[in-house]
């Protein structure tokens, strides 16, 4: 039983990094439908931006998490401008869109990996140990033990998803979101300027990808050019378990590998849990094709 | 009688290295600049081939090689190692991990740039693929961290200094067994990867040889960072000790987490843990982590000494073991080339093949009959962030 | 065949394309024609990763353990992928788009674990009948097959695509060549036209299956050393690469576009630590550039004309919404 809950733990924290991170991929194709695999490059760029601002600069980790989620937030707009604007402007198919964003995915983590070098001779660098106090909270009466950091890290995934529910349902700019994910040209005769919001839509993307980043580097403190490749997968399983471009969705579906991952490991199959995943989300897929939380096809322009 | 060997083995390198103490009482250097006439007959440059991981993950591990290996080519051509007016030239080529890569990389080096021998790969799949390139060439091909069992079995020209891991978990499981008085033990490791994989091998046969019951067997796979699910399924069993088959950035979660969750025991693993990273990244957790390696960071030989204060002099950062074996392995190479007299491929096989008792950062050295190393692995814990040799601390 | 090949290396040698990197060229140009097939068909599937896998350890098993020679192990290893695919095609085919991609990339994933624990799965049910511990070895994990014998040549691989290439112009002037074609339009329309819809879909899925497992047997008998790690979601995404900088308007553009992306890495080896950065350059820059992919006229005329223009330092045509 003890070991159940802390077992239950350990997916909460890792399900609310997926989440965050799948989140930036559901708002991309909810309103490009396209998928953006330049997303997990955007995720290692959080990482990276914390490391060299807590490493380099010397800030304090409250500094640093902006300064990552902004930077990812802007680096993810210039995704927009390089990758995905041009093919768009072009009627370019969506399939080439992809590759697009393969290619970027590909120049940014070689980028990365160049900068790596220059400054830690080495493509791999870890965050300070004492970043964060690392005594775990004790509960002893469960048998419990619990790393602060995964609490705070629950509680900022939290904040931040009900920030975007809030931001898309209830304030202007998300009503325009959603105008346009529902229909690019009607939005326009409303008179939304399109192409203000995919650049709004890349950001807020981006910043959510760039915080799973961070947060992943500050839990795990061990950063490479490479660890978005980790969660490329996981990610792009969770939006499609949840349902395509569904926000609650992506949050349900991150949490939901997050605890089937770890569930295979308690019954005793670590080496089995990808393809307990993906049998999941196959039979899913077979009863619901839109996925837990999406909408029907036909409803979607 | 394993202090007994060690013993003998460092009065072997003083007794090697002494002609050399002579010349230079402070710094102790590699080479046998005695045992082999300074050649005459070689050409102005000899150009060596390189295949290193030298981008993606793998890169961690070949980044370092990259630089042992133009580190040591450095001091041989200062040194004048291989006679006045010869230039050692090393080719680097970046096999990404890939076997396509590596065997177009080794086609490239061996076919086109005509080198005469080759260093590499890094991974022992990309030997696999590679290597037969160069023995279809009559080159020599030294791996420098392939541990996989058989590999040299794919020919006469195929090289390796990196002691298998069936050359070092055995000592490492029977002295900690001795030591520790372990009866059972939870055993992690990655099985992904052919060389954790090949690492959980010969534990459990080193574990069942010694009667070391295995209560649970979790794996994990490369690139996982959240290793509290199995350290937490692995501790309801209460081990004595956990045995970890991993690298070094998964080795640094795997220990940090498991004291985090409050496990205090002993954790044994094998040449994966036995990177500075994991001693500095993991901390305080790092007490009472095990290493059989082939060689470590706290090896008392002089020679180890003066290589790791010059890596640390020309890159600001610690040398792992593949590293070290990498600079030994262009060591080893420019001896053959020296001592063969020749650039000639078959002449240098020959003259590597010969190599015995040759004084390195991993201890004296040899090559085996069938081109594998013999050296003394050592066996260590890590004590306030320091390696220690084990059973010394009571 | 040497007498064609021999100056053809010659000429392809000093940009750094030697005899092996020829070969793998070749190899990625079946992958190519494989998910060029089920994206012909509207399909878009990243199943191919996963066959490959499949085709090139049914090849490397039967010439290594039972002593096959290769042609016989080729049809072993496309027989064994198409056999597979049947199962695996019913049901995932009536998903589309980026659902399909995702399934499919779930097959790759659940093969790869697969093979990664087959021995301990194929230990454990003997260690259950036999009542007492059994260690089985046969496709070794994670440490891979290795010393597969080297028995690809180039000329098979050649005349593999010569013969591939006949078939896809028999294939797209016959009844079944249309009928993919107006899936690929409209699956609804289709079926009205009175189209087996899932006939088709499934037997270009078998197709498709079937020249992954070759293209799996071929590279096995050259790497000869497999590890399920080759066959995982990058090179799913390798795989889509090909065909779509290539072009899916005709199947010559995903053979060109694997040739070109094989042969780029190393083409670009002088760059050293600039190749990866160079790798991602050049695709992003086709792509944009080129979005048809390389093989498409039209494409390349339209950026005639825009190249045209920007000589002539008109601005460019002021963009609305698309």
């Amino acid at each position: 039983m003890d070991t159940l809950i802390q077992q239950g733990i350990n997916a909460i924290s890792l399900g609310a990094i997926y989440s965050l991170f799948a989140l930036g991929y559901a708002m991309v194709f909810s309103i490009l439908g396209v998928l953006n695999l330049a997303h997990s490059a955007i995720f290692m760029l959080g990482a990276f931006f914390g490391l060299i601002a807590i490493d380099q600069w010397s800030l304090p980790l409250w500094l640093a998490f902006p300064i990552a989620m902004l930077g990812a937030g802007l680096v993810s707009v210039g995704l927009e401008l390089v990758a995905f604007r041009p093919l768009r402007r072009r009627n370019a198919a969506r399939i080439s869109q992809l590759i697009s964003s393969i290619g970027a995915a590909i120049l940014i983590v070689n980028i990365t990996q160049l900068i790596f070098r220059q400054i830690y001779n080495s493509t791999e660098a870890y965050l300070p140990r004492d970043l964060i106090p690392s005594d775990p909270i004790v509960i002893e009466s469960l048998g419990l033990r619990v790393q602060p950091v995964r609490m705070l890290i629950v509680v900022i995934a939290l904040v931040l998803m009900v920030l975007l529910q809030y931001l898309v349902n209830r304030v202007r700019i998300g009503q325009h979101m959603r105008a346009v994910a529902f229909n690019q040209r009607i939005a326009a005769l409303f008179g939304i300027n399109v192409s203000r919001i995919f650049i709004f839509t890349f950001f807020l993307a981006g910043v959510l990808g760039g915080a799973a980043g961070m947060f992943y580097g500050v839990v795990f403190l061990n950063v490479t050019p490479f660890i978005g490749e980790d969660v490329a997968l996981i990610g792009l399983t969770a939006i499609v378990l949840g349902g395509m471009g569904s926000i609650p969705g992506a949050v349900l579906g991150g949490f939901l590998v997050a605890g089937l991952q770890i569930f295979s490991i308690v019954i005793g199959g670590s080496s089995f849990r990808n393809a307990v995943v993906f049998l999941l989300l196959f039979i899913i897929l077979l009863i619901r094709p839109q996925g837990l939380l999406g909408q029907p096809e036909s409803t979607r322009a | 009688m394993r202090k007994v060997c060690l013993a003998l083995s460092f009065l072997l390198i003083g007794v090697l290295a002494l002609p050399v103490l002579a010349q230079d009482m402070e710094t102790p250097q590699m080479g046998w600049w005695d045992e082999c006439a300074t050649p005459e007959n070689l050409p102005d440059t000899v150009t060596i081939g390189v295949v290193f991981g030298l981008s993606g993950p793998i890169s961690v591990y070949g980044g370092p090689q990259q630089q042992a290996v133009q580190l040591a080519v450095d001091e041989i051509n200062e040194s004048g190692y291989l006679g006045e007016g010869t230039t050692l030239v090393a080719m680097f080529e970046d096999s990404a991990g890939d076997a396509e890569q590596a065997i177009a990389a080794m086609t490239k080096l061996v076919e086109e740039d005509q080198v005469v021998a080759v260093i590499g790969p890094t991974l022992s799949t990309e030997a696999f693929s590679a290597d037969p390139v160069a023995q279809e060439n009559g080159t020599v091909v030294m791996g420098v961290s392939n541990t996989a069992i058989g590999l040299t079995d794919m020919g006469d020209f195929v090289f390796r200094d990196s002691l298998p891991e069936s050359s070092v978990i055995p000592g490492t499981i029977a002295q900690a067994t001795e030591v520790l008085g372990l009866e059972k033990v939870g055993v992690l490791y990655g099985n992904d990867d052919d060389f954790t994989l090949s690492g959980y091998d010969v534990f459990v046969q080193a574990l069942e040889d010694n009667n070391v019951a295995i209560t649970n067997e979790q794996t994990f796979a490369r690139g996982d960072v959240d290793f509290n699910p199995q350290l937490t399924a692995l501790l309801a069993d209460e081990p004595d000790a956990l045995v970890v088959s991993a690298l070094a950035a998964e080795a640094v979660q795997i220990i940090t987490q498991a004291r985090d969750l409050g496990y205090e025991g002993p954790i044994i693993g094998g040449n994966g843990l036995n990177s500075p990273s994991v001693l500095e990244q993991s901390g305080d957790a790092s007490n009472g982590v095990i290493v059989g390696a082939a060689w470590n960071i706290a090896s008392p030989d002089p020679l180890s000494e003066v290589w790791v204060s010059n890596y640390q002099a020309a890159y600001d950062a610690t040398p792992d073991q593949f590293a070290t074996q990498a600079y030994t392995g262009a060591w080893l190479m420019a001896t053959a080339i020296r001592c063969g007299d020749s650039a000639d491929r078959t002449a240098v096989r020959d003259a590597l093949a010969a190599i015995q008792d040759f004084p390195t950062p991993l201890g004296t050295f040899s090559f085996d009959e069938d081109r594998n190393p013999v050296h003394t692995p050592v066996v260590q814990i890590a004590q306030n962030g320091a390696f220690g040799v084990l059973g010394a601390e009571e | 065949m040497d007498a064609v090949l021999t100056p053809l290396l010659d000429i392809l040698r000093p940009i750094g394309i030697t005899e092996p990197v020829l070969q793998f060229m070749l190899v990625n140009a079946i992958l190519g024609v494989s998910i060029y097939l089920t994206l012909h068909a509207g399909m878009f599937s990243l199943a191919s990763a996963g066959f490959m896998a499949i085709g090139a350890y049914v090849g490397a098993l039967l010439t290594q353990q039972s002593d096959w020679p290769l042609w016989a192990a080729l049809l072993g290893g496309m027989a064994a992928a198409g056999v597979i695919a049947v199962p695996i095609g019913l049901p995932t085919l009536r998903l589309r788009d980026i659902y399909l991609a995702i399934a499919t990339i779930g097959f790759g994933e659940v093969v790869r674990v697969l093979i990664l624990n087959f021995d301990d799965i194929a230990a454990s049910v003997l260690t259950t009948l036999q009542g007492e511990r059994v260690r089985f070895r046969l496709i070794e994990g994670a440490r891979g097959i290795k010393g597969i014998p080297t028995l690809t040549e180039t000329w098979h691989l050649i005349l593999f695509l010569i013969v591939l290439g006949y078939l896809l112009t028999r294939l797209h002037r016959s009844r079944f060549g249309r009928a993919m074609a107006a899936i690929r339009q409209d699956e609804t329309v289709a079926a009205n036209m009175g189209i087996n819809v899932v006939y088709v879909k499934n037997m270009v899925f078998i197709l498709s299956a079937v020249l992954a497992g070759a293209a799996g047997v071929f590279s096995a008998h050259l790497t000869r050393i497999i590890t399920p790690a080759a066959f995982g979601f990058d090179k799913a995404v390798d795989i889509l690469a090909f065909a779509v900088l290539g072009g899916t308007s005709t199947w010559i553009g995903p053979i060109v576009g694997a040739m070109v992306l094989t042969a780029m890495p190393e083409v670009l080896r002088f760059l050293k630590e600039f190749r990866g950065v160079f790798n991602g350059l050049v695709l992003l820059v086709v792509i944009v550039y080129l979005p048809g992919g390389l093989v498409n006229p039209a494409g390349w005329s339209r950026l005639w004309q825009r190249l045209g223009r920007a000589q002539t330092a008109s601005p460019s045509p002021s963009t609305g919404v698309d």
